[in-house]
């Protein structure tokens, strides 16, 4: 029979490393504060880790209150609804920035993200208060006159629309939303945390214990399933498509996403698009534009910036592509194609 | 006796892991709990395991009412008064997928148990 004491200094090693291996799996040091709000016609959650994550998180939802108060063209306190009913506005600079890489993101992509269509989404009744419904080839064309930047025109931080001309900001407004709550948790010490505003996702840093972020791509035949999976950190994915906004009449289904140029819900040959990019509020208007443009379009913009964004498609026949700066990253249990530059 | 000790120790750390890493998933699969929110707040949480049949919640908000169907296994949006029946498009829920949101009357259900690898899904905007 041993003496305990010898007993126990053999077991110490052995029981320390196994508390320390317990405490590092069980438990996290640092301290993590998740909010889930509503705002900007979405639900919203931010996860943050670290000592000061509540105060960071409370910080960074009341930007996006306050963005969402400014930016709503529905709200009617907000500037852009002030711009869309007087066609003018003296702009502050939040809105003024949104206005001009709108305009910068409408130039890129030849149209495709217009912030523009404003009176085509009301034609269509894909505003929250009012009904669905299909319009005549009359009032689309009609509406159409007034789309495009060329009606918009901003000199210093005077905002000037042409006469029916209204904006909308949805397609940009949560990719702004996104940059700024992320710039908020970061001065506020936070060096991890990740962002979804309504399925835009921002990957601020990385996990707690420096792994990437993973971020799943919901699949556009079933929300409980996904297409693939993303590994990230510090950067935005934020994902386009028809799947969520619709509605059917006689058997044709009508999604929200409205091609500038003809006026309907895009017929592009896409599902789903998701853009990775470290730039939010590109990232935001490429995913709309991108979905409007088809893969073929979105090819050729891709092989000219190759350095600004990734992007993952799911096309109507559920064939996945992905831009090779992003191989490293994606997985997924569906066989997927490369796009090269 | 010194290095029988060490062993007899190592084994049974080894076969404390081993248990741990067989019965932790497991237990994880085998709980289903979905929770219905209103307004930020938690309305009922439900382990979907323990559902025999099927069966309705009625919830009113803003835009009239919603009817949550509860069954083995699953749980949707069956009906709902609000403009864009996005909820009732949404589809069953059976798994830790996105979220059913309803955003008229601020209804979100999820799965609470969310044992996915993933830290956040990007979908489109609900």
């Amino acid at each position: 029979m041993k003496p305990f004491g010898k007993l126990c200094r053999q077991f110490a090693p052995v029981l320390a490393v196994v508390l320390c291996a317990a405490a590092f799996s069980g438990c996290n040091f640092e301290s993590k504060y998740d909010s889930e709000f509503f705002a900007m016609d979405t639900v919203m959650d931010i996860t943050a880790y670290g000592s000061s994550s509540e105060s960071a998180v409370k910080a960074a939802e009341s930007e996006i209150n306050r963005l969402d108060a400014l930016l709503s063209a529905e709200n009617e306190n907000s500037e852009i609804y002030i711009l869309n009913s007087e066609k003018s506005l003296e702009a502050s600079a939040d809105t003024l920035t949104v206005l001009t890489r709108a305009s910068e993101i409408c130039s890129l992509t030849d149209g495709a993200f217009d912030i523009t269509t404003e009176p085509l989404i009301r034609l269509w009744g894909f505003y929250s208060n009012s009904e669905y419904r299909v319009p005549s080839d009359e009032e689309i064309d009609a509406a159409l006159l007034s789309v495009g930047n060329e009606h918009i025109s901003i000199d210093g931080a005077a905002v000037t629309l042409d006469g029916n001309t209204s904006v909308d900001l949805g397609g940009i407004a949560k990719g702004y939303a996104s940059a700024r709550a992320a710039q908020i948790l970061k001065d506020n010490g936070i060096k991890s945390a990740i962002i979804s505003l309504g399925g835009n996702v921002r990957a601020v840093g990385s996990k707690p214990d420096g792994s990437d972020w993973t971020v799943a791509i919901t699949h556009p035949d079933d929300n409980s399933e996904q297409l693939g999976t993303l590994s990230v950190s510090d950067t935005a994915v934020i994902t386009s498509g028809g799947y969520q906004r619709y509605f059917e009449e006689n058997g044709k289904t009508y999604h929200h996403i409205i091609d500038p140029e003809t006026g309907c819900p895009a017929e592009s040959g896409l599902k789903s698009v998701t853009v990775v990019s470290e730039d939010d509020v590109l990232a935001d208007g490429l995913s709309t534009a991108l979905f409007v443009m088809g893969l073929e379009a979105s090819s050729e913009l891709y092989s000219e910036n190759s350095e600004l964004f990734g992007a993952v498609f799911m096309t109507v026949d559920n064939d996945i592509y992905i831009t090779d700066n992003l191989k490293d990253c994606f997985s997924s249990q569906y066989e997927f194609e490369v796009i090269e530059p | 006796m010194k290095q029988r000790t060490w062993i007899i120790i190592f084994s049974l750390v080894i076969i404390i892991c081993l248990a741990l890493w067989l019965l932790v998933p497991q237990m994880s699969a085998s709980t289903m709990v979905a929770g219905i929110y209103q307004d930020g707040e938690l309305v009922q949480k439900i382990d979907l395991n323990t559902v025999t049949e099927e069966y309705e919640i009625t919830l009113s908000g803003d835009y009239g009412e919603n009817v949550i169907s509860v069954s083995p296994g699953g749980i949707k949006m069956k009906s709902a008064d609000c403009p864009d029946k996005i909820c009732v498009n949404h589809g069953e829920l059976t798994s830790a997928g996105s979220p059913i949101v309803c955003l008229p009357n601020k209804i979100v259900i999820k799965f609470e148990n969310d044992d996915s690898e993933a830290d956040a899904i990007s979908g489109e905007a609900q």
